[in-house]
């Protein structure tokens, strides 16, 4: 391995051939302690010293300094992680029920906030019902593992999020994968599970690309095959949609999407997640979905903070227009720099840099030392012809930073793509 | 190692993996996707291959790789490194 050594990423070390089964394969640590792969994983676990604001500051791993930053990697869409409203109602919460649930929900770990948040959320999402999740990735899992079985059939998109891949897994379903937004391999997927139980899975907006599923078409086929649909709406809850339900109400959609997910961790400022669907199907969840029958229910100081947040982001549409507002602006001078965005339609902009890992990882170190903290995403996270940054638009963002963003861009990666 | 012997071990993890294959003959010409494969189970039976074979072929070095024959190829070249 040692001439090659760079060729290698974490997606060659998953098979584990040692024969201690308490160490990682025998190449694994000779790969992770060279100095350059060391260095690129230097970007990650890096400890923010503040909240997951804009404004914050960070502990760099890379020098070991103590740096302000605009921060635009963390999903804090709408800011309301720190909304002043939401930390007073979460502190209100926790003086009442304490820090934790002390229980599964089945059993005693159902407080009365748990029920308020989850008949608001199921009312917001204009479903009939709704099951709330101490984890987003448990919510995707859980509900996938919890619907289909053995025999039945998923069809997903290839990008589909860890967490819906694992839920089928887990489910022992027949997984389908259809090319990213392409009806036409859609439909070759749904003529393979003719006559079986079939699901539909997609993502409202895509997490890499920050682009949209075409729900229309999506919708036409899966009912012209008689499958069900399922969408995964964390990164468009709270933001798409004329009242903010998601990508479904974007396109008018809603009535023939049976099941909706949404994350608590996002726009939402918490943690957590959540499926809304029909009342029979989240009384059958409630029985078969692990993630929820035996993990804690959420804490109660979160779900009092979340109740609010529902509330504050759709009691007018001024969070979310302000996110549109700077997305646009972003969006727009990027493109002016001819920078790659992809086939961006959302909030989540990424800006393609092409195959060079190295030019990845250096243009990171830059950024952030000239105070702008933006994660590169490497292969096999991405496809590695198109390695990326992922810029996350918050409506917390004030027109001086959205300059010093753009302007900090410019000098480090514009300048030297050009050159 | 022969580029025969590759290829029966890459035939025998895929028809391991993959549903009602038990009778069939793989043609080396055709892709894993061919035969039912999804991403995952192309992870699988590249990485059982592997193993078996003894080799470690970079994953980025696989990505523009379209068929069983094209893998055999890939692999003897590092069988050989």
């Amino acid at each position: 391995m040692a001439n090659n050594i760079l060729n290698f990423s974490l997606a060659d070390f998953f098979f584990n051939d040692n024969p201690d089964v308490l160490s990682p394969p025998d190449d694994f640590s000779e790969w992770i302690n060279n100095p350059v792969v060391k260095h690129s994983f230097s970007f990650f676990e890096q400890e923010l010293l503040d909240a997951p604001r804009v404004s914050t500051e960070i502990l760099s791993n890379l020098d070991g300094q103590r740096r302000k930053i605009i921060n635009l990697t963390s999903y804090n869409y709408l800011g309301l992680s720190t909304h002043p409203e939401v930390v007073q109602a979460a502190k209100e919460a926790l003086d009442k029920y304490g820090l934790g649930s002390s229980g599964a929900p089945l059993l005693s770990g159902t407080l009365d906030i748990h029920t308020e948040f989850a008949r608001k959320l199921a009312e917001f999402k204009q479903k009939e019902d709704c099951i709330l999740y101490s984890s987003g990735f448990g919510g995707n899992v859980g509900a996938i593992q919890g619907m289909m079985r053995k025999g039945d059939y998923l069809v997903m998109d290839e990008k589909c999020h860890r967490s819906l891949v694992d839920g089928g897994t887990l489910s022992g379903a027949k997984m389908l994968f259809f090319a990213h937004n392409d009806m036409e391999s859609l439909q070759m997927m749904l003529e393979k599970a003719k006559g079986k139980r079939t699901l539909v899975v997609v993502e409202g907006v895509y997490s890499m690309d920050g682009d949209l599923a075409k729900m229309p078409e999506i919708c036409d086929l899966a009912e012209q095959y008689g499958a069900g649909i399922f969408i995964d709406e964390a990164h468009s809850t709270l933001m798409f949609g004329e009242h903010g339900r998601g990508v479904a109400e974007h396109f008018g959609v809603e009535d023939r999407v049976g099941v909706s997910f949404g994350t608590l961790s996002k726009s939402f400022g918490g943690v957590g997640g959540f499926i809304c669907a029909n009342k029979d199907l989240i009384r059958y969840l409630k029985g078969y979905s692990s993630p929820w029958n035996f993990s804690c229910a959420p804490s109660p100081a979160v779900s009092g903070g979340l109740i609010k947040a529902l509330e504050v982001a759709t009691r007018d549409s001024s969070l979310r227009d302000k996110m549109w507002e700077n997305t646009r602006y972003m969006k727009k001078n990027l493109l002016d720099m001819n920078l790659d965005l992809g086939g961006t339609e959302s909030q989540v902009i990424p800006i393609i840099i092409g195959n060079s890992g190295e030019k990845l990882m250096t243009y990171a170190e830059k950024m952030q030392k000239a105070g702008l903290f933006l994660q590169p995403v490497d292969f096999p996270a991405v496809p590695a012809h198109s390695r990326r940054f992922r810029m996350s638009v918050s409506s917390q963002l004030t027109q001086e930073e959205m300059d010093t963003t753009l302007s900090i861009i410019e000098d480090v990666i514009v300048k030297d793509m050009k050159s | 190692m022969t580029k025969e012997k590759i290829i029966e071990v890459i035939a025998e993890n895929i028809k391991e993996n993959l549903d009602d294959l038990e009778n069939e003959t793989i043609d080396p010409m055709k892709s894993m996707k061919d035969y039912g494969a999804n991403s995952l189970d192309m992870i699988e039976v590249v990485s059982c291959s592997m193993r078996e074979l003894n080799i470690k072929v970079p994953r980025a070095e696989l990505a523009d790789i379209e068929n069983i024959d094209q893998l055999a190829d890939k692999f003897l070249e590092h069988a050989e490194a």
